[in-house]
């Protein structure tokens, strides 16, 4: 790198210095272009400094807005330069022009140089209350771009009063800017743990920003909106006032407006009681979410992914729209699965027959990955409703007579499920799933099928034939499907004994000498202590009812879906996770999750704040040096996620849980609130993660397994748990 | 609300442009661009890589997200750090590009490259350092930012930069209206509209749509003088359902009594889109597609397959034009062979592995054959389960959308207008 003390004596920079002091002005020009250029592909230019400097002077606009984009980039490192230029800046704050005027506001906000700061004051006072508007919008964000280098200085100079009176400017651009300035610092104080709120939105603030809503550009129009979702309404009228102003804004031919808007109404609608206004509220809400749909496939899937979350609260207001979610040959994956989603979510029995035939056709695709999913729909479609399990089923058989493996290995894991739903409906497919048990060679596969054999063993003649195939070659399986052998073979032992006693004699020989895993080892010594101590206790355990599964309404925890749906654009309600576990901005965490907790909160909001702080919790687990005293409650958080889960349906649950006190919102503050009533438990952060990931497994209905890890599994390891 | 900035990519993935970053470290990006190019090499399909892609670690403060999109060859970056509607990212990436189209025509790397000083000037005033989008609208963004045209060029080779600003600058923003400049006056004040539908449909076997859309724009090209207050009235408005507008539309009064109540941008502009559904008695609210594709034969074989393919018009007064048949034909596609109708064309493209079949014009009631049959290296190839359709249909729209009325009030003269229907059409069609 060239110092700017020596300027380079050959090469393409000494070029550029000569022409960018040629006396030609065009020269001058041409040679500030160049220069742009290479910065622009990450040549160092910075030791053009001074030379490039020199063309700050000009009449030609274009010229100057060059020459401050090079500043802009180079004042970091060369500040002691920088104030060269700062006499031009002030005196173009001057300038008759307004462009000339807001480009300097701005360029001094961007330089970002300590020394140039404290000549910006001034002339931003001034450039604030500007004639132009267009001056005026720059000088509002300037304020919140010096408020992130010296806070001091923008409280010293009452800037932020000056914008806050600015919210009624007449400009409804210059409105849309000074809220999103206002924002931004609100966003800066809080993160530096400011206690003051900066931007605090009175009855009078929301008035002029409703009526700025309907004037100014669509990112304003975002800008407010993100205000007013943040806006607590002191009582329903208002809210509902909030709802009826913002509905028009679902028709903007912007989607994130649509989408901000869809938030602020989801937000206060939780204070409209009335249930009529409500549904209207839903019923505008259905209608632009779907022509999103009409938008490229980045579009499509944000819309989607929040059009699911939407669904999971309110599951009526597509009902009738499933159609619009059929997938097209060249629709991208992602946006396929989501589709998928929405129309399981949506199927019903009106329309089981469409959904169907589309998922058939889906099945016989190309795309293998996408083929798997639509069987694992047809599953959920026949767990979903119980009158088209017939027709599913059927669909099923068709598809394991085309004989291609993947589908078949699919719908046979989809069967299992089926059967465990409707249990000893569907026998009549047995038959032709046993007939395909050579074509299997995926573990979960075999798993399913093994398991199905097991469970109607006393059906199938030839039971023990089949698992004996299993037997033979059971130390080369891997671990799931040992486990489920294993278990098959003793439930054929304790319905048909005669002619299977060899059999479970060799397994559980096999099983407790050659197997090198401790579940399957473990499992084998049980059952052989059962079968030998006590053949009824093991037929109580081996072949309890099992309790019946059901497709879970809601992927995320009830709470967590609350906030979710009230962070519907972000990222947060795309990811389906809430913002804290992926994005830390600064401290933001467990600790000023905490915080925003301490407040005393409505029933339902401080479930929502539990749920997320347990999530946040496991998040910053790896970080032990956090976890002084206060960890110590996080460490209890898993158990507070039970709680809250179960307390979105009954709060009686949670005092069981909690302790004795009759009020709800007293037992919640037990539960990790204060240390001293409970014992200090080391932190427990992949429980916390645990209960997240799985939120079917706190509440008593089991969900629809999709991982490799079948529910009898579950079910009887449960059992036995419970027996000794 | 606000993204952290913009990077332009090349077809090859190096950063061709990228806005200033100027609040993160010079790694952040980097780290994002790698990120992306990271995905894609790795997605079997470079469709497929998620649109919001998840970034750990690129900055110092934690994990970021990376939003991306593709427009011909380039690639349109936009990392976001914080909790920020994705959507919002997408919109201004999308506003971007209009605008590049607006001054430049076509975007190409080539283009980008060589009016690097607009585009950086754009850049800085479409999008704050601190990533708040600013002036969006190209009506504003004209008065600052000179586009690329012959009169500066000759300007700049005569030496008399000075005058290459325009005198309005003086006064920029001085317009009320946010999205009209103000002073604009024409010698003939016309306004034209362009409705252009496309109909979206997929199409099962037996040749009953499975499910068939039609979305509906209204462009508008406004030449009118002053501040023109425009009152627009459609016939058959009830039939479009989930309108969305301009801004300049005044929401109050469409949802009052269905007209258009605005004032105008100048130049080009999107006035409305629409979901056009018929009122009719089928409770489907389904469009009929105006062709039939018989598919007479369609064998797989070992190492091949044979088709053989018939496409009737169902329209009576109009031509399909343009009409495009694809079908990707599997993996491992090696050829094909195919006799077609006269003034027909057909190939197979070795790259997409997709047989094209080509109807400059499909009269009336006609009907155009394909028979032909492929060749392929797999064993049993699977080629793919529908044919793609695409076609085009001039003065013609699905909904039947008329002008009634347009009144104008604010200024003392009487426009032209004028209207043009269009349809676009895309197709899937099982067999």
């Amino acid at each position: 790198m060239s110092s700017f003390r020596a300027p380079p004596r050959k090469g393409e920079n000494f070029e550029l210095s000569a022409d960018l002091n040629s006396e030609y002005r065009e020269k001058r020009k041409d040679a500030i272009k160049k220069v742009i250029a290479n910065m622009t592909v990450g040549k160092d230019v910075s030791g053009l400094f001074p030379d490039v400097l020199k063309n700050m002077q000009t009449d030609d606009l274009e010229q100057k807005k060059l020459v401050y984009l090079y500043l802009m980039n180079y004042a970091k490192t060369q500040p002691e330069l920088v104030i060269l230029a700062v006499n031009t800046f002030v005196k173009d704050t001057d300038d008759s022009n307004p462009l000339v005027r807001a480009l300097a506001i701005r360029t001094m906000g961007c330089l970002r140089a300590e020394k140039i700061i404290d000549y910006l004051c001034d002339p931003l006072q001034k450039c604030l209350r500007d004639d132009n508007p267009y001056v005026r919008k720059t000088a509002a964000l300037c304020v919140a771009k010096l408020y992130d280098l010296k806070p001091e200085l923008v409280v010293e100079n009452g800037f932020v009063e000056t914008l806050q009176e600015m919210i009624a400017d007449s400009n409804p651009m210059v409105v849309a800017n000074t809220v999103a300035a206002l924002t931004d610092i609100h966003i800066a104080a809080v993160a530096a743990g400011s206690s003051q709120e900066v931007f605090v939105i009175t009855p009078t603030i929301l008035n002029k920003l409703l009526v700025a809503l309907n004037e100014c550009s669509e990112w304003g129009r975002v800008e407010i909106l993100t205000a007013l979702a943040r806006y607590e309404s002191p009582d329903d009228r208002e809210s509902e006032h909030i709802c009826e102003r913002v509905v028009p804004q679902l028709q903007h031919a912007n989607a994130s407006v649509v989408l901000g808007a869809v938030k602020v109404i989801m937000i206060h609608m939780r204070n409209v009681h009335s249930e009529n206004l409500t549904k209207q509220f839903i019923r505008k809400m259905a209608p632009p979410l779907v022509t999103l749909l009409s938008n490229p496939p980045e579009v499509q899937w944000v819309a989607l992914r929040n059009i699911n979350l939407l669904l999971q609260k309110r599951h009526d207001i597509l009902s009738n729209e499933m159609r619009v979610f059929f997938c097209k040959y060249n629709d991208p994956l992602y946006v396929k699965v989501e589709k998928l989603d929405i129309m399981v979510r949506l199927a019903g029995e009106n329309n089981v027959d469409a959904l169907l035939s589309e998922l058939k056709e889906y099945a016989s695709e190309v795309d293998v990955d996408f083929v798997r999913r639509s069987i694992k729909a047809i599953g959920q479609t026949a767990i979903k409703i119980d009158e088209a399990a017939e027709r599913c089923v059927n669909v099923l058989l068709e598809l394991i007579n085309t004989r291609v493996s993947y589908v078949v290995q699919e719908a046979v894991v989809v069967m299992k499920d089926i059967f465990r739903k409707y249990p000893s409906t569907y026998e009549g497919v047995i038959p032709t799933l046993c007939a395909n048990l050579d074509e299997l060679d995926e573990p979960e596969a075999k798993a399913s099928l093994i398991w199905i054999i097991g469970e109607y063993a006393n059906k199938i003649d030839n039971a023990d034939e089949l698992l004996g195939i299993f037997v033979d070659t059971f130390t080369e399986e891997s671990y799931p499907v040992q486990l489920q052998t294993l278990t098959a073979v003793v439930k054929l032992y304790l319905q048909k004994p005669e002619g299977s006693q060899g059999l479970v004699q060799s397994i559980l020989n096999t099983a407790t000498k050659d197997c090198d895993s401790p579940d399957v080892r473990d499992r084998a010594y049980i059952y052989w202590r059962l079968l030998s101590t006590d053949p009824g206790a093991a037929k109580a355990v081996v072949l309890s009812h099992r309790p019946p599964i059901s497709l879970p309404r809601t992927t995320v925890a009830p709470a967590l879906l609350e906030e979710l749906l009230s962070e519907i654009p972000t990222l947060a309600s795309v990811y389906h996770k809430p913002a804290e576990t992926f994005v830390g901005r600064g401290r933001i965490g467990v600790d000023s999750v905490q915080q925003r907790n301490s407040s005393e909160l409505p029933d339902d909001r401080s479930a929502t704040q539990k749920a997320l702080q347990t999530v946040a919790a496991g998040r910053q687990a790896e970080n032990l040096l956090d976890f002084d005293d206060v960890s110590a409650e996080d460490g209890q958080q898993p158990s507070g996620l039970a709680a809250t889960t179960v307390l979105a349906s009954t709060p009686a649950a949670a005092n069981l849980l909690s302790g004795t006190s009759s009020n709800p919102l007293d037992d919640l503050v037990s539960i990790f609130g204060s240390v001293s009533m409970t014992p200090v438990q080391p932190p427990q952060p992949a429980n916390a993660l645990g209960g997240f990931g799985s939120p079917v497994a706190t509440s008593p209905p089991v969900g629809l397994p999709a991982a490799a890890s079948p529910p009898v599994q579950q079910a009887s390891s449960n059992d036995l748990l419970g027996l000794f | 609300m606000a993204i952290d900035g913009l990077i332009i990519l090349d077809a090859t993935g190096r950063p061709i442009i990228q806005s200033g970053f100027r609040s993160s470290t010079a790694a952040y990006p980097l780290l994002h661009i790698d990120a992306l190019n990271h995905a894609i090499a790795k997605s079997p399909r470079p469709d497929d890589v998620d649109p919001v892609l998840y970034v750990s670690g690129a900055s110092t403060e934690g994990s970021s997200a990376c939003c991306h999109v593709k427009y011909g060859e380039l690639r349109f970056l936009s990392p976001v750090s914080g909790d920020v509607d994705p959507l919002y990212a997408f919109a201004f990436l999308q506003t971007f590009v209009d605008i590049l189209h607006e001054y430049f025509g076509s975007i190409s790397a080539d283009t980008l490259k060589d009016n690097f000083d607009v585009v950086y000037q754009l850049l800085e005033e479409t999008l704050d350092a601190g990533g708040h989008p600013l002036t969006t609208s190209p009506n504003a963004l004209r008065d600052i930012v000179l586009p690329p045209s012959l009169l500066t060029k000759v300007l700049s080779v005569a030496g008399v930069s000075g005058l290459a600003s325009p005198s309005a600058n003086s006064h920029p923003f001085a317009s009320p209206i946010p999205w009209r400049k103000a002073g604009v006056r024409y010698n003939n004040n016309e306004i034209y509209f362009d409705v252009v539908e496309a109909l979206e449909a997929i199409v099962n076997k037996n040749g009953t749509p499975a499910v068939s859309t039609v979305w509906g724009r209204v462009d508008c090209n406004c030449k009118l003088s002053g501040t023109p207050d425009l009152l627009l009235t459609l016939s058959n408005s009830h039939n479009l359902n989930d309108a969305s507008f301009h801004p300049c539309v005044r929401l109050q009064r469409w949802g009052r009594d269905r007209t258009l109540s605005f004032v105008p941008p100048d130049g080009h502009f999107k006035l409305m889109e629409y979901r056009y559904a018929p009122a009719s008695t089928t409770s489907q609210h389904q469009v009929s597609v105006p062709f039939a594709l018989r598919v007479a034969t369609m064998n797989i074989d070992e190492n091949g397959g044979t088709f053989d393919l018939a496409l009737t018009s169902r329209l009576t007064t109009r031509p399909l034009e343009n009409v495009y048949i694809d079908l990707f034909l599997g993996e491992g596609a090696s050829g094909a062979s195919c006799v077609v109708s006269h003034n027909a064309s057909w190939n197979f493209d070795p790259k997409s592995l997709n047989l094209h079949w080509g109807i400059k014009s499909l009269p009336p009631s006609s009907t155009f054959s394909l028979r032909g049959s492929f060749t392929s290296s797999m064993k049993t190839p699977r080629p793919a389960r529908a044919f793609r359709i695409r076609f085009e249909i001039i003065q013609h729209s699905f909904s039947a959308l008329k002008i009634e009325q347009l009144k104008l009030t604010g200024e003392m003269y009487k426009p032209y207008k004028g209207m043009r229907g269009k349809s676009t059409g895309d197709v899937e069609w099982r067999w």
